[in-house]
């Protein structure tokens, strides 16, 4: 009987000790012990992770321009560059995404002051209320949240921005209620219309969707 | 055939009345489907991979070789020779991401190989001796962690936040769960199987990297 793979994972991030008898097993099976070692160097590297760039937008019309030139011209080869221009846009819109995540400094250093301010309000039925506010961190924008009153209930508290398209929206993490948070923006992502505020409760149910029950939202100004 | 079909989202009531949102909603598409149009030679393909990948392939070069300028020419031969390849990538037999990661291990090394090439010609215009170095190759570890911080971007919260709070900042799971007003047991949880999720992943890209 092989050891749980969770429970492998556990001897390899919280560094407790296998009790006598998984020891034994793990002293005789290549398998289970191999395992484990993997997800140790795993966890050792995690620990010293590289941040994430992104190539300047100059790269991808270098990419295009020479594939443009030297691309088989024919009905279905063709490139055409305006589609790819428009692709490359929300590209590094988006592409800018990729690094997003909550910075949590949710601490209560000095802060920059907020001049953006908004309030939160409660959408109809729910209670609470809160603020959100742009702050320029070394020349990208990141967003001050802070927010009480929000109705308790199982599960976590997650900050959104939707566009005010109202077809598209970004998870920017997960907010602590007590403390508040300051959380990335994508570059770009306000000026593209991901205005909108909204913090939502969300069950531990592993779904990456909306909960549909948003608490509190307000608008940031264009 | 755009790339607004790619990426296109339902229409669906206003945002007033939130609609079950993703963040493939937001301009995702999976990483299946952007392989499917890379193949069929789409250029939404083509700029949907660009959009998946081009940091992962950037910040390789920029890690591994340690200059701007040169990771940004890597990105652009990666993705040249990538699409230009597109006909032997099989999006049923292998992923996308993986294979451009292998990839760009080929570009990072023709770079250091330049790079060796051109110290060995001004060491001869000096001394007409051994150049015999070994050739540098790509750091297994850099790869690895590079593809890690990847994946962690991707993960689904609260347990991006949760494995971002323990590996980049190194909290313990119990200032986690005080800093997110999560149970103990929950950040656990979530480390655990992000753990074995980051792992998957690093299993699927080295796997992919062995077969080229």
């Amino acid at each position: 009987m092989h050891v749980d793979e969770e429970q492998l994972a556990r001897w390899a991030v919280e560094g407790d000790a296998p009790d006598p008898a998984a020891a034994d097993h793990l002293r005789s099976c290549d398998r289970c012990q191999a395992e484990l070692d993997e997800l140790r160097r795993v966890s050792d590297l995690a620990h010293s992770l590289p941040s994430m760039e992104q190539p300047s937008d100059e790269v991808w019309t270098r990419i295009t321009g020479e594939l443009d030139s030297t691309e088989q011209v024919g009905p279905e080869r063709r490139f055409r560059s305006r589609t790819l221009a428009a692709a490359a846009a929300v590209a590094a819109v988006a592409g800018a995404g990729i690094g997003v995540g909550a910075t949590l400094v949710a601490t209560d250093e000095e802060t920059p002051a907020t001049p953006t301010a908004i309030r939160l309000e409660p959408l109809a039925g729910k209670s609470g209320t809160g603020s959100a506010g742009i702050v320029q961190v070394s020349g990208a924008e990141e967003l001050k949240v802070s927010a009480s009153g929000l109705a308790a209930g199982p599960g976590f508290y997650e900050v959104w921005l939707i566009n005010t398209d109202g077809k598209r929206m970004v998870s920017l993490g997960v907010l602590n209620p007590q403390a508040g948070g300051t959380f990335q923006i994508p570059t770009g992502a306000t000026a593209q219309g991901y205005r909108i505020v909204d913090i939502s409760l969300e069950p531990e149910d592993g779904n990456p969707e909306h909960s549909h029950d948003s608490l509190i939202r307000g608008t940031l100004p264009s | 055939m755009t790339g607004a079909a790619l990426w296109r989202v339902s229409a669906g009531p206003a945002w007033v009345t939130v609609r079950a949102v993703t963040s493939k909603d937001a301009g995702d598409p999976t990483a299946a489907e952007i392989a499917t149009a890379f193949a069929e030679g789409r250029d939404a393909g083509l700029s949907a991979a660009y959009r998946r990948w081009s940091g992962l392939v950037f910040t390789l070069a920029l890690r591994s070789l340690g200059s701007r300028a040169d990771a940004e020419d890597v990105t652009q031969q990666v993705f040249v020779a990538a699409w230009r390849g597109r006909g032997t990538f099989d999006p049923d037999h292998g992923d996308l991401g993986a294979w451009i990661t292998g990839i760009t291990r080929h570009c990072i090394a023709d770079r250091f190989a330049v790079r060796q090439r051109d110290v060995r010609k001004a060491e001869a215009a000096v001394r007409l001796a051994d150049g015999g170095a070994a050739p540098q190759v790509v750091d297994e570890a850099v790869v690895d962690r590079v593809v890690i911080a990847d994946e962690l971007a991707r993960i689904d919260d609260p347990r991006r936040t949760i494995l971002r709070l323990a590996f980049y900042e190194d909290r313990t799971h119990p200032q986690i769960a005080e800093q997110l007003g999560l149970p103990l047991g929950t950040v656990k949880s979530h480390i655990r199987r992000g753990l074995l999720q980051l792992r998957d992943r690093l299993r699927e890209v080295s796997g992919d990297d062995a077969r080229r």
